[in-house]
This record gives C-alpha cells, sequence and structure tokens, in this order.
C-alpha cells in the first residue's frame, strides 16, 4: 500500500516547484469564488446574525420546549467534522502510514478552520455574545467564577486546548515547508514566511528536534481530540432528558465525528487535488485509504445507531419508548430515514474497490454522508426535547430563516478560511512528500549549475 | 567569525559518509543540513540527547495541578452547593485536570522545541538554499586555512559536488 502512495515520476525539485506555484499562481477562477464566500458569508451568516442581535433571539425558530435548535446542531457538526483532521493525522504519524504525507496538511486546516466556525456557532447561539467573557475564569469585582462542575465549561476548556493544540501542530509541520517556500518568494510573502519559518535550515539538530516534539504533540493530542467529543456529547448525556441521558452518547459522538470528519477530508480532497493541480500528490490510493475507513466507520456507526434503539426499547419505559417511537415515525421521520440512508446503506456502496477508486462517486457519497451526519445531530437536538416526560410540555420545534440561513453562512465561512490557507499554508507537505519518493540518484557527470530560481534568503 | 567548510552532495548517502569521515578524521561535530530528515544521520554524527521530553512532562505536570488548582479553588471561591453534594468534587474536576495537563503539555513541548533548537534564529548563519530543495549539505567548523583545505579535500573525495568556504 505505502510504495502505491508515492506520487509517480518526481523529483525532489518538482514537488517545491508545485508546491510553490500553488502558493503564488492565482487565476482568476479563486478570486471569484473567494468573492462568492465571502459574500455569501456576509449575507448569510453576519447579516442574519446582526438582525437576531438586533431583535433578540426570537429571530431564532428556539422557544419552550426547544430551547436548543440548528445553531447547536451546527456546533457539533463543525466540532465532528474537526475531529478526523487532526485526530488522523496524529494517528497516522505515530503509525507511520506513508498515504497520509501528501494530504495531512489540508486535513488539519480543515480541523483549525471547522472548530472555528463551531466557535462562531456558539457565539451566535448564546444570544448575547457580548457576556461570552463569563465563560472565562478570571478575578472580578463581582466576585463570581463558573461552575466547573457544568459540561459546558468542560467544553470551553476542551475546545480551548483543542484549538490551541490544533493550530500549534499544523503549524509546527509546516515550519520546513514555510522555510521552502521562503527561499522562492519575494515581496511580503518572502518577509511573511521568513517570521513564520522561525529562521530553519534543516540540520540534523533541527530535524531531530523536530521529530521529537511533533511526536510528543500527536501522543499528546491523539486523547485530546476523543476527550473533545466525549465532552461535546456530555452536554447533552448529562441532562435527564429521555434519549439523551445515555452512556453510549460519548462513543456515539466520538464514532460520528470522525466518520463525517473523514467524508469532510474526501471532499476537500476532491477540490485540492481538482482545482489545485495536485493530481500526482493525492491519487487514488488516498481515496481507496479513505474509503475503507469510512466503510468501518459507517459500520460502526450504524451499530451503534441500533444499539441506542435497542437499549431504548429494552429499558421499557414509556418516556424512552416515545422518543424512539417520535424520531422512528413521528414529525422528524424523514429526516431520520434520510439519515439512515445516507450514513447508513449509501456507504455500503464503498465495498467495492471500484467506486472507492473513483473521485466524482466518492465526493457525492462523502458529501451526502456530511448532510446525513448534519441530519444527526439536528435529529439529537430537536427530537428529543421537543418530546420530553410530559405530554403538556410537548412541542415542535422549525427552523426560523435566520437560523437557516446561518447554517449556509457557515458553510460559506468555511471555505472563506479555506481558501485563504491554500494560499499561506503549503496545502501539501513539501519535506513529508519528499520523503516518500525514492531517494536522489548520483550523477557524478553532470555539473551543479545555477538553480532555475534566484534564492533571496 | 567561525569558518566552515561546506560540501554539497547529490545524495543523502554520499552527504553522510562524508560527515561521517569528518568525524572520523578529528574535525569538530559537522552539521548535515538536509531536505528531508534523514533516519540515519544519528548512527553516523552520534546519538542526539532531547530535553523536549522534560518540558512535555512538566508542562503537563504544572498543567493537571494547576488545573485541579482552578477548579477546586474556584468552587471555593463561590460557593455553590447542589443537592448537599460536595463542594470539590472528583469527577468534574477530573476532567477539568485532563484538559489542562494536555493543554500545557503541548504549550511545554512548543517551548522545549523552540529552546532546544535554537529557534527563533534571525540572524545570519551557515545554509544553504538548495538543501531546501534537491541538496544535502555538510558543514563542519575550521579554524585555518590549512584546516579547510584538509576537510575540502575529504568532502571532494566523498563526491562533493561543490566545496564553499562560508563564515557564520
Amino acid at each position: 500500500m505505502s510504495s502505491d502512495a508515492r506520487p509517480q515520476e518526481l523529483s525532489y525539485a518538482d514537488v517545491n516547484r508545485d508546491v510553490v506555484r500553488s502558493l503564488v499562481e492565482t487565476g482568476s477562477k479563486y478570486y471569484i469564488t473567494l468573492a462568492c464566500s465571502i459574500a455569501v458569508m456576509l449575507a448569510c451568516f453576519f447579516f442574519p446574525w446582526f438582525y437576531q442581535l438586533y431583535y433578540g433571539i426570537g429571530a431564532a425558530g428556539v422557544n419552550h420546549p426547544s430551547v436548543w435548535g440548528t445553531y447547536l446542531a451546527s456546533f457539533i457538526f463543525w466540532i465532528g467534522l474537526s475531529h478526523s483532521g487532526t485526530l488522523l493525522s496524529c494517528v497516522l504519524h505515530i503509525t507511520n502510514s506513508e498515504w497520509r504525507k501528501a494530504m495531512y496538511r489540508s486535513a488539519e486546516a480543515m480541523t483549525l478552520f471547522s472548530l472555528m466556525v463551531a466557535a462562531m456557532m456558539v457565539m451566535v447561539h448564546v444570544g448575547r455574545p457580548w457576556f461570552i467573557h463569563w465563560a472565562v475564569p478570571y478575578p472580578n469585582q463581582m466576585e463570581m467564577w463558573p461552575n466547573f462542575r457544568s459540561p459546558l465549561m468542560f467544553d470551553v476548556m476542551a475546545i480551548t486546548t483543542y484549538l490551541t493544540g490544533s493550530s500549534i501542530f499544523i503549524y509546527m509541520g509546516s515550519i520546513p515547508d514555510f522555510a521552502a517556500v521562503r527561499d522562492r518568494t519575494t515581496g511580503w510573502r518572502h518577509h511573511m514566511y521568513v517570521i513564520l519559518s522561525l529562521g530553519w535550515r534543516g540540520t540534523d539538530l533541527e530535524w531531530h528536534r523536530l521529530r521529537w516534539a511533533y511526536t510528543f504533540l500527536a501522543v499528546l493530542i491523539i486523547p485530546l481530540a476523543v476527550s473533545v467529543h466525549s465532552i461535546v456529547s456530555w452536554d447533552f448525556a448529562l441532562s435527564i432528558v429521555p434519549a439523551l441521558h445515555q452512556t453510549i452518547f460519548a462513543p456515539y459522538f466520538v464514532v460520528g465525528a470522525i466518520y463525517s470528519g473523514t467524508a469532510g477530508i474526501v471532499t476537500v480532497m476532491y477540490f485540492l487535488r481538482k482545482y489545485m493541480n495536485f493530481e500526482q500528490y493525492i491519487t487514488k490510493v488516498h481515496f481507496d485509504n479513505l474509503g475503507k475507513l469510512l466503510l468501518v466507520l459507517s459500520l460502526i456507526w450504524t451499530y451503534i445507531n441500533i444499539v441506542e434503539i435497542f437499549s431504548g426499547w429494552y429499558g421499557g419505559t414509556s418516556t424512552e419508548g416515545e422518543a424512539i417511537r417520535y424520531r422512528l415515525f413521528g414529525y422528524y421521520a424523514p429526516l431520520y430515514w434520510e439519515m439512515i440512508l445516507f450514513c447508513a446503506v449509501a456507504p455500503l456502496l464503498m465495498i467495492s474497490k471500484r467506486f472507492r477508486t473513483s473521485f466524482v462517486p466518492m465526493l457525492i457519497l462523502s458529501i451526502l454522508i456530511n448532510i446525513g451526519m448534519y441530519t444527526e445531530r439536528f435529529l439529537i437536538v430537536g427530537t428529543s426535547l421537543s418530546r420530553q416526560y410530559l405530554p403538556d410540555a410537548w412541542g415542535l420545534y422549525v427552523p426560523s430563516l435566520v437560523e437557516l440561513s446561518i447554517i449556509v453562512g457557515s458553510v460559506a465561512m468555511f471555505i472563506t478560511l479555506f481558501l485563504i490557507f491554500v494560499k499561506i499554508f503549503p496545502s501539501v507537505s513539501i519535506y513529508e512528500v519528499k520523503e516518500t519518493l525514492p531517494e536522489p540518484e548520483p550523477e557524478p557527470d553532470t555539473p551543479t549549475g545555477e538553480p532555475e530560481w534566484q534564492p533571496t534568503h | 567569525m567561525a569558518t566552515h567548510a561546506l560540501g554539497l552532495f547529490g545524495t543523502p548517502s554520499e552527504a553522510l559518509a562524508a560527515a561521517g569521515e569528518l568525524k572520523g578524521s578529528g574535525f569538530g561535530q559537522p552539521s548535515v543540513i538536509s531536505p528531508i530528515p534523514l533516519e540515519t544521520a544519528e548512527e553516523v554524527l552520534g546519538e542526539k540527547k532531547s530535553v523536549i521530553k522534560r518540558f512535555t512532562f512538566f508542562g503537563a505536570l504544572f498543567g493537571g495541578l494547576g488545573g485541579f488548582a482552578l477548579a477546586a479553588g474556584t468552587a471555593v471561591l463561590y460557593v455553590h452547593p447542589t443537592g448537599g453534594r460536595p463542594i470539590i468534587t472528583w469527577p468534574p474536576f477530573l476532567i477539568i485536570t485532563y484538559e489542562m495537563t494536555i493543554l500545557f503539555g503541548i504549550l511545554a513541548t512548543v517551548i522545549g522545541f523552540l529552546v532546544s533548537a535554537r529557534f527563533p534564529a534571525f540572524r545570519d548563519r551557515i545554509y544553504v538554499p538548495e538543501a531546501a530543495v534537491d541538496k544535502f549539505a555538510v558543514a563542519v567548523p575550521c579554524e585555518d586555512q590549512s584546516v579547510f583545505e584538509r576537510a575540502a579535500a575529504i568532502l571532494r573525495g566523498a563526491g562533493a559536488e561543490e566545496v564553499r568556504e562560508v563564515t557564520e
């Protein structure tokens, strides 16, 4: 498997050239896409949000009993999407998987930007974001402190740590590449990469230190990532709401997060490969391996869903029974069966290698999986609070236009951040791809000659 | 300003062989500058000890103790009795302890990396931009011209495509 993951017929210089080209050569398509995504972000995210801030949280469809709506569903979705990037990169780094090397940088960026969007969703959800600093423990004249027994405070600590860890992990792995790009750029870009590369030269001492630090970070981040989505699940599972108060919620959320995140990587890899001209780097082997991973995750996810239904039914309480009945056959039932179709049935197509190695079908399936996973999060939040213990407290939650618009806007925000990323960070790791290439052969009769570019350092 | 002899090689094996020969011939510690990490560099240049693990350990320890102190301390400062349960509650506070252990472990690892790799370093140092592309450089300190000539001869003998005299 590993040898097939090598980009064929590439030299070390080709890798430098291709990656630098992806940073400095920008066509009109890129600017049009960026302008569109910024426009959608402003129109669909910030404008409705300011509208909600002006008119109050009533602009959203949330009300008693469903006080949680799509904002929290989006929050879980984006946190989930963040999960495969850095986590997968860390696991594959420790297990020394060669196929990771061409794609991990973009996957890690996905983590970072998903987390940022998730944090924005919290800002929108809380209604009065100017009080968000109350979640930070600092001495204040009111002598009030955050309640660390609340899962919401677990969230604050876990997400802050994960965002910090992921940012550091992607930056540290990029330092040698910043140095390589530094030598081939001019003007403001050169100055930026001089600072970002910290003066990296590539000495044996520097490589040794980087390897140690990077491995330590990977080891620290793996349990952190698992804890983050477990903690997100406890936001719900530590309540006593039927269908939420379940011990299986932590592994259910973690598996769901890695599942949707891996599907997200497939989507990102498709566009990166096609529009940044990385066909030689991101190959069928990557899609094949990601497909296998997705298939296994879909089976685990399906199993946990069956267990969730079974244990609710086996418990035999009227409240759990009603929660299950409502989810399977109630008002939101079409959404439930759509989720099952997209996340449990359709992924079975990946049993076929031909399907896994076909780019467009994999792209479509990865998008369908993430639509299904968004639905899952909506159902967790929406159906549970609609059907609590007493029938006179039952209600129906339908998202308002403001909420629906903000979902679209959050996707545009993610795309905007990613488009900016691909022009600043080398989206394919230069030095790690070189490691997968055959060692250069000695050419005794060929003079060294001048490099085709002028070093500026 | 120290003078160095710097040889440029086309392959990592040639560069490492040259570094090993220089080391065995009584020169100062050579350094290899390469576009990729070389797994066998330590076998030739000697094992390197890293202090990063100490930074990570003590950072994580500080984070863990600090995290628990934060959760327990704030609970004591703002007493919020809930159903007769203890004010300092182990299960939720261990989660805060866990997160802070990892946060400070990560931050200390970064500091350890910067300190031990001597970053950031924006002053002029020995560097060849080709070594960020496809060349492998070996640099060794030389006290005077005669030492440089001897080092240059070894580098050329090991297959260096080019030998330069550089100062740091």
